[in-house]
Protein backbone atom coordinates (compact mmCIF):
# COMPACT_ATOMS: atom_id res chain seq x y z
CA UNK A 1 0.00 0.00 0.00
CA UNK A 2 2.26 2.85 1.32
CA UNK A 3 5.17 2.11 -1.28
CA UNK A 4 3.44 2.51 -4.34
CA UNK A 5 3.07 5.89 -3.46
CA UNK A 6 6.05 6.48 -2.82
CA UNK A 7 7.23 5.37 -6.22
CA UNK A 8 8.01 8.81 -8.12
CA UNK A 9 5.67 9.42 -10.78
CA UNK A 10 7.92 8.98 -13.85
CA UNK A 11 8.80 5.64 -12.24
CA UNK A 12 5.06 4.47 -12.02
CA UNK A 13 4.09 5.91 -15.89
CA UNK A 14 7.17 3.65 -16.70
CA UNK A 15 5.84 0.60 -14.81
CA UNK A 16 2.17 1.01 -16.59
CA UNK A 17 3.84 1.27 -19.87
CA UNK A 18 5.64 -1.96 -19.33
CA UNK A 19 2.65 -3.97 -17.93
CA UNK A 20 0.76 -2.69 -20.81
CA UNK A 21 3.55 -3.71 -23.23
CA UNK A 22 3.40 -7.27 -21.65
CA UNK A 23 -0.22 -7.57 -21.86
CA UNK A 24 -0.58 -6.68 -25.48
CA UNK A 25 2.73 -9.19 -26.37
CA UNK A 26 0.60 -12.33 -24.45
CA UNK A 27 -3.14 -11.25 -25.71
CA UNK A 28 -2.56 -10.06 -28.47
CA UNK A 29 -2.01 -14.30 -30.39
CA UNK A 30 -4.98 -14.82 -28.58
CA UNK A 31 -7.73 -12.92 -29.02
CA UNK A 32 -6.09 -12.56 -33.15
CA UNK A 33 -6.89 -16.71 -32.53
CA UNK A 34 -10.10 -15.95 -31.37
CA UNK A 35 -11.14 -13.63 -33.72
CA UNK A 36 -9.91 -14.84 -36.71
CA UNK A 37 -12.33 -18.66 -35.78
CA UNK A 38 -15.03 -16.24 -36.50
CA UNK A 39 -14.45 -15.08 -39.89
CA UNK A 40 -15.11 -16.65 -43.16
CA UNK A 41 -12.46 -18.42 -45.41
CA UNK A 42 -11.66 -14.63 -47.51
CA UNK A 43 -11.58 -12.64 -44.28
CA UNK A 44 -9.32 -15.24 -42.80
CA UNK A 45 -6.50 -14.80 -45.38
CA UNK A 46 -6.92 -11.10 -46.04
CA UNK A 47 -3.56 -9.57 -46.98
CA UNK A 48 -4.42 -6.66 -44.80
CA UNK A 49 -5.40 -8.09 -41.45
CA UNK A 50 -9.30 -6.96 -40.47
CA UNK A 51 -10.57 -6.30 -36.97
CA UNK A 52 -13.79 -5.45 -38.33
CA UNK A 53 -15.45 -8.37 -40.29
CA UNK A 54 -18.93 -9.96 -40.45
CA UNK A 55 -19.16 -12.98 -38.07
CA UNK A 56 -19.71 -16.17 -39.22
CA UNK A 57 -20.08 -19.55 -36.74
CA UNK A 58 -19.15 -21.53 -40.12
CA UNK A 59 -15.60 -22.58 -39.03
CA UNK A 60 -17.25 -24.42 -36.09
CA UNK A 61 -20.30 -26.11 -37.98
CA UNK A 62 -17.84 -27.14 -40.24
CA UNK A 63 -15.71 -28.67 -37.42
CA UNK A 64 -19.12 -30.99 -36.02
CA UNK A 65 -20.61 -31.85 -39.47
CA UNK A 66 -19.39 -33.81 -42.90
CA UNK A 67 -16.20 -36.09 -42.73
CA UNK A 68 -13.77 -34.31 -40.34
CA UNK A 69 -16.25 -34.61 -37.19
CA UNK A 70 -14.20 -33.48 -34.32
CA UNK A 71 -16.75 -35.31 -31.96
CA UNK A 72 -14.75 -38.82 -31.22
CA UNK A 73 -11.38 -36.17 -31.38
CA UNK A 74 -13.07 -34.65 -28.14
CA UNK A 75 -13.92 -37.78 -26.76
CA UNK A 76 -10.49 -39.72 -26.99
CA UNK A 77 -8.85 -36.38 -25.25
CA UNK A 78 -11.16 -36.39 -22.41
CA UNK A 79 -10.67 -40.18 -22.06
CA UNK A 80 -7.23 -40.02 -21.89
CA UNK A 81 -6.30 -36.89 -20.16
CA UNK A 82 -9.15 -37.74 -17.64
CA UNK A 83 -8.63 -41.39 -16.87
CA UNK A 84 -4.84 -40.53 -16.28
CA UNK A 85 -5.51 -37.75 -14.18
CA UNK A 86 -7.86 -39.84 -12.14
CA UNK A 87 -5.76 -42.53 -11.55
CA UNK A 88 -2.39 -40.65 -11.16
CA UNK A 89 -4.56 -38.40 -8.23
CA UNK A 90 -5.75 -41.56 -6.73
CA UNK A 91 -2.02 -43.69 -6.39
CA UNK A 92 -0.66 -40.37 -6.76
CA UNK A 93 -2.60 -38.64 -2.97
CA UNK A 94 -2.21 -42.28 -1.35
CA UNK A 95 1.79 -42.49 -2.22
CA UNK A 96 2.28 -39.01 -1.28
CA UNK A 97 0.97 -39.05 2.04
CA UNK A 98 3.16 -42.55 2.61
CA UNK A 99 5.97 -40.61 0.99
CA UNK A 100 5.53 -37.59 3.28
CA UNK A 101 4.88 -39.31 6.45
CA UNK A 102 7.71 -41.97 6.09
CA UNK A 103 11.16 -42.34 7.92
CA UNK A 104 12.56 -44.98 6.33
CA UNK A 105 16.47 -44.40 5.22
CA UNK A 106 16.46 -44.47 1.25
CA UNK A 107 14.02 -41.85 1.18
CA UNK A 108 16.02 -39.11 -0.25
CA UNK A 109 16.72 -41.91 -3.09
CA UNK A 110 13.12 -42.38 -3.43
CA UNK A 111 12.41 -39.00 -3.61
CA UNK A 112 15.17 -38.14 -6.42
CA UNK A 113 13.78 -41.22 -8.13
CA UNK A 114 10.49 -39.34 -8.32
CA UNK A 115 11.29 -36.45 -9.49
CA UNK A 116 13.81 -37.51 -12.24
CA UNK A 117 11.35 -39.54 -13.22
CA UNK A 118 8.71 -36.64 -13.68
CA UNK A 119 11.50 -34.77 -15.55
CA UNK A 120 12.70 -37.33 -18.43
CA UNK A 121 12.83 -35.81 -21.47
CA UNK A 122 9.54 -37.09 -23.30
CA UNK A 123 11.65 -37.87 -26.47
CA UNK A 124 13.46 -40.11 -24.27
CA UNK A 125 10.07 -42.26 -23.50
CA UNK A 126 8.69 -42.30 -25.54
CA UNK A 127 11.07 -44.38 -27.67
CA UNK A 128 11.06 -47.42 -25.18
CA UNK A 129 7.73 -46.81 -24.77
CA UNK A 130 7.12 -47.17 -28.66
CA UNK A 131 8.49 -50.45 -28.85
CA UNK A 132 7.39 -51.57 -25.39
CA UNK A 133 3.53 -50.94 -26.60
CA UNK A 134 3.97 -52.21 -29.92
CA UNK A 135 4.52 -55.44 -28.43
CA UNK A 136 1.79 -55.39 -25.91
CA UNK A 137 -0.72 -54.14 -28.78
CA UNK A 138 -1.10 -50.85 -27.01
CA UNK A 139 -0.52 -48.53 -29.96
CA UNK A 140 -3.72 -46.86 -31.27
CA UNK A 141 -5.38 -47.27 -27.86
CA UNK A 142 -7.29 -45.30 -24.69
CA UNK A 143 -5.06 -47.49 -22.27
CA UNK A 144 -1.85 -47.01 -24.30
CA UNK A 145 -2.23 -43.12 -24.23
CA UNK A 146 -3.12 -43.48 -20.67
CA UNK A 147 -0.17 -45.48 -19.73
CA UNK A 148 1.65 -43.04 -21.55
CA UNK A 149 0.41 -39.99 -19.83
CA UNK A 150 0.67 -41.80 -16.05
CA UNK A 151 4.96 -41.82 -16.88
CA UNK A 152 4.33 -38.20 -15.88
CA UNK A 153 1.60 -37.64 -14.05
CA UNK A 154 2.14 -39.84 -11.69
CA UNK A 155 5.05 -38.69 -10.40
CA UNK A 156 3.97 -35.49 -10.43
CA UNK A 157 1.47 -36.47 -8.74
CA UNK A 158 2.91 -38.52 -5.88
CA UNK A 159 5.54 -35.67 -5.40
CA UNK A 160 2.57 -32.62 -5.42
CA UNK A 161 0.77 -34.32 -2.82
CA UNK A 162 3.54 -34.92 -0.72
CA UNK A 163 4.18 -31.73 -0.26
CA UNK A 164 1.10 -30.30 0.27
CA UNK A 165 0.83 -32.93 3.25
CA UNK A 166 4.14 -31.90 4.40
CA UNK A 167 1.97 -28.52 5.16
CA UNK A 168 -0.75 -30.37 7.24
CA UNK A 169 0.77 -29.49 11.02
CA UNK A 170 1.76 -33.08 12.08
CA UNK A 171 -0.22 -32.09 15.63
CA UNK A 172 -3.42 -33.01 14.40
CA UNK A 173 -2.66 -36.05 12.96
CA UNK A 174 -0.87 -37.07 16.06
CA UNK A 175 -4.29 -35.63 18.20
CA UNK A 176 -6.40 -37.65 15.76
CA UNK A 177 -3.98 -40.78 16.55
CA UNK A 178 -4.66 -40.08 20.61
CA UNK A 179 -8.41 -39.79 20.09
CA UNK A 180 -8.22 -43.32 18.83
CA UNK A 181 -8.47 -43.18 15.02
CA UNK A 182 -6.32 -45.88 12.86
CA UNK A 183 -3.68 -44.37 10.47
CA UNK A 184 -6.18 -44.33 8.24
CA UNK A 185 -8.76 -43.06 9.70
CA UNK A 186 -6.08 -40.23 10.95
CA UNK A 187 -5.27 -39.65 6.60
CA UNK A 188 -9.07 -40.03 5.57
CA UNK A 189 -10.67 -37.93 7.78
CA UNK A 190 -8.49 -35.48 9.24
CA UNK A 191 -5.46 -35.02 6.76
CA UNK A 192 -7.00 -35.43 3.56
CA UNK A 193 -10.43 -32.64 4.02
CA UNK A 194 -7.10 -30.35 4.78
CA UNK A 195 -5.87 -30.73 1.44
CA UNK A 196 -8.83 -30.33 -0.88
CA UNK A 197 -7.13 -27.26 -2.22
CA UNK A 198 -3.71 -29.56 -3.08
CA UNK A 199 -6.23 -32.18 -4.74
CA UNK A 200 -7.87 -29.89 -6.86
CA UNK A 201 -4.40 -28.49 -7.93
CA UNK A 202 -2.96 -31.67 -8.41
CA UNK A 203 -5.68 -33.16 -10.80
CA UNK A 204 -6.02 -29.77 -12.91
CA UNK A 205 -2.68 -29.37 -13.48
CA UNK A 206 -2.48 -33.43 -14.56
CA UNK A 207 -5.69 -32.81 -17.15
CA UNK A 208 -3.54 -30.23 -18.42
CA UNK A 209 -0.38 -31.81 -19.34
CA UNK A 210 -1.78 -34.54 -20.51
CA UNK A 211 -4.82 -32.45 -22.89
CA UNK A 212 -1.85 -30.36 -24.03
CA UNK A 213 0.37 -33.43 -24.78
CA UNK A 214 1.26 -33.63 -28.61
CA UNK A 215 4.55 -36.18 -28.81
CA UNK A 216 2.80 -39.13 -27.28
CA UNK A 217 -0.17 -38.97 -29.13
CA UNK A 218 1.88 -38.56 -32.67
CA UNK A 219 3.31 -41.64 -31.99
CA UNK A 220 0.69 -43.66 -30.07
CA UNK A 221 -2.30 -42.40 -31.93
CA UNK A 222 -4.22 -43.89 -34.76
CA UNK A 223 -7.48 -43.86 -35.93
CA UNK A 224 -9.36 -45.23 -32.60
CA UNK A 225 -7.05 -42.98 -29.96
CA UNK A 226 -6.46 -39.94 -31.76
CA UNK A 227 -6.39 -36.52 -29.47
CA UNK A 228 -7.55 -33.04 -30.04
CA UNK A 229 -3.72 -31.91 -30.55
CA UNK A 230 -3.33 -34.12 -33.63
CA UNK A 231 -6.86 -33.61 -35.25
CA UNK A 232 -5.58 -29.41 -35.41
CA UNK A 233 -2.33 -30.85 -36.74
CA UNK A 234 -3.60 -32.79 -39.16
CA UNK A 235 -5.31 -29.60 -40.62
CA UNK A 236 -1.85 -28.76 -42.34
CA UNK A 237 -1.85 -30.68 -45.35
CA UNK A 238 0.32 -30.12 -48.20
CA UNK A 239 -2.32 -28.58 -50.26
CA UNK A 240 -2.63 -25.79 -47.78
CA UNK A 241 -4.35 -25.38 -44.26
CA UNK A 242 -7.43 -23.98 -43.61
CA UNK A 243 -6.80 -21.39 -40.66
CA UNK A 244 -10.62 -20.57 -40.04
CA UNK A 245 -10.85 -24.74 -38.81
CA UNK A 246 -7.61 -24.39 -37.23
CA UNK A 247 -8.24 -21.39 -35.46
CA UNK A 248 -11.52 -22.74 -33.97
CA UNK A 249 -9.60 -26.05 -33.16
CA UNK A 250 -7.05 -23.92 -31.54
CA UNK A 251 -9.72 -22.38 -29.40
CA UNK A 252 -11.89 -24.99 -28.44
CA UNK A 253 -8.37 -26.51 -27.22
CA UNK A 254 -7.08 -24.23 -25.19
CA UNK A 255 -10.13 -22.84 -23.33
CA UNK A 256 -11.08 -25.34 -21.34
CA UNK A 257 -7.83 -25.59 -20.05
CA UNK A 258 -7.48 -21.75 -19.59
CA UNK A 259 -10.61 -21.89 -17.51
CA UNK A 260 -9.39 -24.88 -15.04
CA UNK A 261 -5.98 -23.41 -14.23
CA UNK A 262 -7.22 -19.90 -13.53
CA UNK A 263 -9.61 -21.81 -11.37
CA UNK A 264 -7.08 -22.62 -9.09
CA UNK A 265 -4.64 -19.91 -9.44
CA UNK A 266 -3.96 -19.28 -6.30
CA UNK A 267 -2.16 -22.68 -5.70
CA UNK A 268 -0.15 -22.57 -8.99
CA UNK A 269 2.75 -21.45 -7.92
CA UNK A 270 3.37 -24.51 -5.36
CA UNK A 271 1.71 -26.39 -7.86
CA UNK A 272 3.73 -25.26 -10.87
CA UNK A 273 7.41 -25.79 -8.73
CA UNK A 274 6.46 -29.14 -7.37
CA UNK A 275 6.32 -27.63 -3.65
CA UNK A 276 9.74 -26.12 -3.78
CA UNK A 277 7.89 -22.24 -3.17
CA UNK A 278 4.61 -21.57 -1.69
CA UNK A 279 2.39 -18.34 -2.89
CA UNK A 280 0.44 -15.90 -0.67
CA UNK B 1 -2.27 -54.16 4.70
CA UNK B 2 -0.67 -56.91 6.74
CA UNK B 3 -0.73 -54.33 9.91
CA UNK B 4 -4.52 -54.48 9.70
CA UNK B 5 -4.69 -58.27 10.26
CA UNK B 6 -2.65 -57.51 13.77
CA UNK B 7 -4.73 -54.88 14.64
CA UNK B 8 -6.71 -55.63 17.47
CA UNK B 9 -11.00 -54.90 17.41
CA UNK B 10 -11.63 -51.56 17.18
CA UNK B 11 -13.20 -51.06 20.85
CA UNK B 12 -9.76 -51.42 22.12
CA UNK B 13 -8.81 -48.47 23.71
CA UNK B 14 -5.41 -47.09 21.56
CA UNK B 15 -2.52 -49.03 22.52
CA UNK B 16 1.10 -48.00 23.04
CA UNK B 17 2.28 -50.79 20.68
CA UNK B 18 1.20 -48.21 17.73
CA UNK B 19 5.11 -46.90 17.46
CA UNK B 20 6.02 -50.09 15.48
CA UNK B 21 3.38 -50.34 12.67
CA UNK B 22 4.42 -46.64 11.89
CA UNK B 23 6.90 -47.70 9.27
CA UNK B 24 4.82 -50.41 7.95
CA UNK B 25 2.09 -48.04 7.49
CA UNK B 26 3.61 -45.31 5.27
CA UNK B 27 5.45 -47.81 3.39
CA UNK B 28 1.91 -49.65 2.85
CA UNK B 29 0.32 -46.21 1.59
CA UNK B 30 3.62 -46.20 -0.91
CA UNK B 31 3.62 -49.17 -2.45
CA UNK B 32 1.17 -49.23 -4.79
CA UNK B 33 2.15 -46.12 -6.32
CA UNK B 34 6.25 -46.79 -5.98
CA UNK B 35 5.24 -50.60 -7.55
CA UNK B 36 3.25 -48.49 -10.81
CA UNK B 37 5.96 -46.02 -11.19
CA UNK B 38 8.94 -48.61 -11.37
CA UNK B 39 6.80 -50.60 -13.99
CA UNK B 40 6.36 -47.36 -15.87
CA UNK B 41 10.00 -45.99 -15.66
CA UNK B 42 12.39 -48.84 -14.99
CA UNK B 43 11.40 -50.98 -17.70
CA UNK B 44 11.45 -48.52 -20.26
CA UNK B 45 14.77 -47.33 -18.98
CA UNK B 46 16.09 -50.75 -19.44
CA UNK B 47 14.48 -51.14 -22.91
CA UNK B 48 16.26 -47.92 -24.18
CA UNK B 49 19.83 -48.75 -22.17
CA UNK B 50 18.81 -52.51 -24.60
CA UNK B 51 17.86 -50.67 -27.34
CA UNK B 52 21.02 -48.61 -27.72
CA UNK B 53 23.24 -51.95 -28.33
CA UNK B 54 21.38 -53.94 -30.65
CA UNK B 55 19.76 -53.24 -34.41
CA UNK B 56 15.98 -53.74 -33.33
CA UNK B 57 14.13 -55.35 -35.66
CA UNK B 58 10.26 -53.97 -35.96
CA UNK B 59 8.84 -56.07 -38.48
CA UNK B 60 7.56 -59.79 -37.63
CA UNK B 61 7.44 -58.52 -33.82
CA UNK B 62 9.61 -56.90 -32.03
CA UNK B 63 13.19 -58.31 -32.26
CA UNK B 64 16.82 -57.15 -30.87
CA UNK B 65 20.24 -58.12 -32.63
CA UNK B 66 23.13 -56.90 -30.83
CA UNK B 67 24.77 -54.18 -32.20
CA UNK B 68 27.94 -53.82 -29.79
CA UNK B 69 28.85 -50.33 -29.38
CA UNK B 70 28.16 -49.93 -32.80
CA UNK B 71 26.00 -47.13 -32.08
CA UNK B 72 27.71 -45.23 -29.06
CA UNK B 73 30.75 -45.20 -31.18
CA UNK B 74 28.51 -43.35 -33.51
CA UNK B 75 27.21 -41.02 -30.88
CA UNK B 76 30.70 -39.82 -30.38
CA UNK B 77 31.96 -39.39 -34.06
CA UNK B 78 28.51 -37.48 -34.98
CA UNK B 79 29.52 -33.88 -36.18
CA UNK B 80 25.86 -32.99 -36.99
CA UNK B 81 24.86 -33.77 -33.67
CA UNK B 82 27.61 -31.82 -32.26
CA UNK B 83 26.11 -29.12 -34.42
CA UNK B 84 22.53 -30.20 -32.98
CA UNK B 85 24.09 -30.45 -29.67
CA UNK B 86 25.92 -26.69 -29.62
CA UNK B 87 21.98 -24.79 -31.43
CA UNK B 88 20.17 -27.22 -28.65
CA UNK B 89 22.49 -25.35 -25.98
CA UNK B 90 22.28 -21.93 -27.91
CA UNK B 91 18.05 -22.39 -28.11
CA UNK B 92 18.24 -23.46 -24.43
CA UNK B 93 20.15 -20.06 -23.33
CA UNK B 94 18.20 -18.08 -25.11
CA UNK B 95 14.82 -18.71 -24.32
CA UNK B 96 15.54 -19.46 -20.43
CA UNK B 97 17.29 -16.93 -20.31
CA UNK B 98 15.36 -13.98 -21.74
CA UNK B 99 12.60 -15.44 -19.97
CA UNK B 100 14.29 -15.13 -16.92
CA UNK B 101 15.20 -12.02 -17.48
CA UNK B 102 11.61 -10.74 -18.91
CA UNK B 103 9.92 -12.70 -16.24
CA UNK B 104 11.84 -11.27 -13.45
CA UNK B 105 11.05 -7.48 -14.95
CA UNK B 106 7.60 -8.09 -15.15
CA UNK B 107 7.02 -9.69 -11.60
CA UNK B 108 9.15 -6.42 -9.96
CA UNK B 109 6.37 -4.00 -12.17
CA UNK B 110 3.30 -6.43 -11.17
CA UNK B 111 4.10 -6.09 -7.53
CA UNK B 112 4.56 -2.33 -7.46
CA UNK B 113 1.34 -2.36 -8.63
CA UNK B 114 -1.19 -2.69 -6.34
CA UNK B 115 -4.28 -1.77 -7.47
CA UNK B 116 -5.63 -5.06 -10.22
CA UNK B 117 -2.11 -6.65 -9.80
CA UNK B 118 -4.34 -10.26 -9.66
CA UNK B 119 -6.63 -9.52 -12.82
CA UNK B 120 -3.55 -8.61 -14.36
CA UNK B 121 -1.74 -11.83 -13.70
CA UNK B 122 -4.37 -14.22 -14.03
CA UNK B 123 -4.38 -12.76 -17.99
CA UNK B 124 -0.95 -12.63 -18.52
CA UNK B 125 -0.89 -16.79 -16.92
CA UNK B 126 -2.92 -17.69 -20.02
CA UNK B 127 -0.22 -18.38 -21.98
CA UNK B 128 1.05 -21.05 -20.58
CA UNK B 129 -1.88 -23.44 -20.25
CA UNK B 130 -2.40 -23.12 -24.31
CA UNK B 131 -1.36 -26.49 -25.75
CA UNK B 132 2.79 -26.39 -27.15
CA UNK B 133 0.98 -27.75 -30.25
CA UNK B 134 -1.57 -24.84 -30.54
CA UNK B 135 1.25 -22.10 -29.06
CA UNK B 136 3.46 -23.30 -32.98
CA UNK B 137 0.43 -23.42 -35.35
CA UNK B 138 -0.76 -20.14 -33.86
CA UNK B 139 3.04 -18.69 -34.60
CA UNK B 140 2.56 -19.79 -37.90
CA UNK B 141 -0.50 -18.29 -38.25
CA UNK B 142 0.86 -14.88 -37.46
CA UNK B 143 3.97 -15.16 -39.42
CA UNK B 144 2.70 -15.86 -42.43
CA UNK B 145 4.28 -13.89 -45.03
CA UNK B 146 1.27 -13.28 -47.23
CA UNK B 147 -1.53 -12.94 -44.33
CA UNK B 148 0.00 -13.20 -41.03
CA UNK B 149 -0.54 -10.29 -38.13
CA UNK B 150 3.00 -9.84 -37.62
CA UNK B 151 4.74 -10.08 -40.71
CA UNK B 152 2.10 -7.46 -41.79
CA UNK B 153 3.32 -5.56 -38.31
CA UNK B 154 6.65 -5.74 -39.36
CA UNK B 155 5.90 -4.93 -43.20
CA UNK B 156 4.92 -1.82 -41.55
CA UNK B 157 8.14 -0.77 -40.37
CA UNK B 158 10.02 -2.04 -43.21
CA UNK B 159 11.04 -5.96 -42.60
CA UNK B 160 9.97 -7.95 -45.67
CA UNK B 161 10.34 -11.73 -45.92
CA UNK B 162 9.31 -15.44 -45.17
CA UNK B 163 10.15 -14.90 -41.23
CA UNK B 164 9.32 -19.12 -41.09
CA UNK B 165 11.47 -19.43 -44.21
CA UNK B 166 14.95 -17.63 -43.18
CA UNK B 167 17.42 -19.35 -40.99
CA UNK B 168 17.95 -16.80 -38.47
CA UNK B 169 15.00 -15.37 -38.65
CA UNK B 170 13.20 -18.94 -38.26
CA UNK B 171 15.23 -19.62 -35.42
CA UNK B 172 14.33 -16.32 -33.58
CA UNK B 173 10.53 -16.72 -34.34
CA UNK B 174 10.65 -20.28 -32.57
CA UNK B 175 12.52 -18.75 -29.65
CA UNK B 176 10.21 -16.12 -29.08
CA UNK B 177 7.56 -18.40 -29.13
CA UNK B 178 8.55 -20.19 -26.53
CA UNK B 179 9.16 -16.67 -24.20
CA UNK B 180 5.81 -16.22 -25.31
CA UNK B 181 4.42 -19.34 -23.52
CA UNK B 182 6.75 -19.49 -20.69
CA UNK B 183 7.93 -16.06 -19.58
CA UNK B 184 4.76 -16.04 -17.25
CA UNK B 185 5.92 -19.06 -15.30
CA UNK B 186 8.87 -16.86 -14.03
CA UNK B 187 6.73 -14.03 -13.43
CA UNK B 188 4.40 -16.26 -11.34
CA UNK B 189 7.38 -17.55 -9.60
CA UNK B 190 9.19 -14.44 -8.86
CA UNK B 191 6.09 -12.50 -7.85
CA UNK B 192 5.38 -15.32 -5.21
CA UNK B 193 9.08 -14.59 -4.18
CA UNK B 194 8.44 -10.66 -3.98
CA UNK B 195 5.21 -10.85 -2.01
CA UNK B 196 6.85 -12.73 0.57
CA UNK B 197 9.80 -10.17 0.84
CA UNK B 198 8.81 -8.54 4.64
CA UNK B 199 8.18 -5.01 4.57
CA UNK B 200 10.51 -4.30 7.40
CA UNK B 201 13.37 -5.55 5.04
CA UNK B 202 12.60 -3.04 2.55
CA UNK B 203 11.74 -0.06 5.32
CA UNK B 204 14.97 -0.57 6.86
CA UNK B 205 16.78 -0.40 3.41
CA UNK B 206 14.76 3.10 2.67
CA UNK B 207 15.48 4.22 6.37
CA UNK B 208 19.57 3.54 5.59
CA UNK B 209 19.10 5.82 3.09
CA UNK B 210 19.41 2.90 0.11
CA UNK B 211 18.06 4.74 -3.32
CA UNK B 212 14.86 2.26 -4.99
CA UNK B 213 18.07 0.94 -7.54
CA UNK B 214 20.30 -0.14 -4.51
CA UNK B 215 17.11 -1.59 -2.44
CA UNK B 216 16.83 -3.78 -5.33
CA UNK B 217 20.47 -4.77 -6.11
CA UNK B 218 21.64 -5.41 -2.50
CA UNK B 219 17.93 -6.50 -0.71
CA UNK B 220 15.65 -7.76 -2.51
CA UNK B 221 17.30 -9.77 -5.41
CA UNK B 222 19.01 -11.13 -2.86
CA UNK B 223 16.21 -12.29 -0.48
CA UNK B 224 14.42 -13.69 -4.00
CA UNK B 225 17.59 -15.24 -5.40
CA UNK B 226 16.62 -18.96 -4.22
CA UNK B 227 13.07 -18.93 -6.02
CA UNK B 228 14.57 -17.45 -8.35
CA UNK B 229 17.04 -20.58 -8.85
CA UNK B 230 14.13 -23.13 -8.59
CA UNK B 231 12.66 -21.35 -11.09
CA UNK B 232 15.63 -21.32 -13.48
CA UNK B 233 16.10 -24.86 -12.86
CA UNK B 234 12.24 -26.08 -13.00
CA UNK B 235 12.30 -24.20 -16.60
CA UNK B 236 15.54 -25.56 -17.41
CA UNK B 237 13.84 -28.65 -16.98
CA UNK B 238 10.97 -27.86 -19.22
CA UNK B 239 12.97 -26.44 -21.39
CA UNK B 240 15.08 -29.99 -22.65
CA UNK B 241 11.05 -31.96 -21.73
CA UNK B 242 9.47 -30.17 -25.05
CA UNK B 243 10.05 -29.69 -28.12
CA UNK B 244 6.46 -29.86 -29.87
CA UNK B 245 6.63 -25.88 -30.88
CA UNK B 246 9.52 -26.29 -33.60
CA UNK B 247 7.87 -29.58 -34.65
CA UNK B 248 5.09 -28.15 -35.79
CA UNK B 249 6.45 -24.92 -36.83
CA UNK B 250 9.99 -25.76 -38.91
CA UNK B 251 10.23 -29.17 -37.73
CA UNK B 252 14.26 -28.42 -37.89
CA UNK B 253 14.39 -26.58 -40.83
CA UNK B 254 15.06 -24.57 -42.62
CA UNK B 255 18.31 -25.58 -43.40
CA UNK B 256 18.62 -27.51 -40.14
CA UNK B 257 18.35 -24.08 -38.53
CA UNK B 258 16.03 -25.26 -35.68
CA UNK B 259 17.14 -28.91 -35.55
CA UNK B 260 17.68 -29.16 -31.75
CA UNK B 261 18.53 -32.64 -30.54
CA UNK B 262 15.10 -33.70 -29.30
CA UNK B 263 14.06 -32.93 -33.13
CA UNK B 264 16.56 -34.81 -34.05
CA UNK B 265 15.98 -38.12 -31.62
CA UNK B 266 12.34 -38.09 -33.43
CA UNK B 267 13.32 -38.11 -36.76
CA UNK B 268 16.00 -40.71 -36.53
CA UNK B 269 13.21 -42.80 -34.54
CA UNK B 270 10.43 -42.44 -36.23
CA UNK B 271 11.48 -40.88 -39.66
CA UNK B 272 14.29 -42.91 -40.16
CA UNK B 273 13.21 -46.22 -37.81
CA UNK B 274 17.20 -46.59 -36.62
CA UNK B 275 15.94 -47.15 -32.91
CA UNK B 276 19.20 -48.20 -31.56
CA UNK B 277 20.82 -45.10 -32.60
CA UNK B 278 18.12 -42.62 -31.44
CA UNK B 279 17.91 -44.20 -27.82
CA UNK B 280 21.97 -43.85 -27.46
CA UNK B 281 21.20 -39.87 -28.19
CA UNK B 282 17.99 -40.55 -25.90
CA UNK B 283 20.39 -41.45 -23.05
CA UNK B 284 22.75 -38.58 -23.16
CA UNK B 285 19.74 -36.57 -23.07
CA UNK B 286 18.08 -38.12 -20.19
CA UNK B 287 21.64 -37.80 -18.24
CA UNK B 288 21.50 -33.95 -18.70
CA UNK B 289 18.29 -33.99 -17.16
CA UNK B 290 18.92 -36.05 -14.22
CA UNK B 291 22.11 -33.44 -13.86
CA UNK B 292 19.64 -30.44 -13.45
CA UNK B 293 17.05 -32.63 -11.86
CA UNK B 294 20.02 -33.10 -9.24
CA UNK B 295 20.83 -29.68 -8.27
CA UNK B 296 16.76 -29.00 -7.99
CA UNK B 297 16.48 -31.52 -4.94
CA UNK B 298 20.21 -29.80 -4.07
CA UNK B 299 18.49 -26.94 -3.62
CA UNK B 300 15.08 -27.94 -2.11
CA UNK B 301 17.57 -30.13 0.56
CA UNK B 302 19.23 -27.01 1.41
CA UNK B 303 15.79 -25.61 2.25
CA UNK B 304 14.78 -28.02 4.45
CA UNK B 305 11.73 -28.76 2.14
CA UNK B 306 12.07 -32.68 1.73
CA UNK B 307 13.27 -33.01 5.03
Amino acid sequence: MSHVDRTPGRARVGILLIVAIGLLWTLVPLLWMALSSFKSAGDVTAAEPKLFFEPTLRNYQRLFSGANNLGPYIWHSMLAAGISSVLALIVGTIAGYGLSTTRMRGKKHVAFWIISTRMAPIAVVVLPLFLLFRGAGLIDSIPGLVLAYLTFNLPFAIWLMSAFFTEVPAALQESALVEGCTRWQAFWHVVLPLTKSGLVTTFVLCLVFSWNDYAFALVFGGPNSQTLPIAADQLVTQTGIDWGQLTAIGTIVVLPMMLAGLAVRRWLVTGLTLGAVTGE
Amino acid sequence: MTTTLETPPRTDPPRPTRRRPRLGFSAGMMAPGIVLLAILSIVPLLTIIAMSFSRVRLLGGVGFDGAGLTYWVRLFTDIDLAMQWVRTIVFFALTVGLEMLLGLIFALCLWKLMRGRNAILSLFLLPMFVAPVIVGLLGRFLTDSTFGLYSWLLGLIGYQGDILGGQYSAFAAVVAMDIWEWTPLITLIALAGLTSVPASVREAAAIDGANPWQTLRHVILPSISGVLLVALLIRSMDAIRYFDIIAVTTNGGPADATKVVPIRLYETAFRFFDLGYAAAIGLVMLAVTIAIARAFVGVLERKGLTR
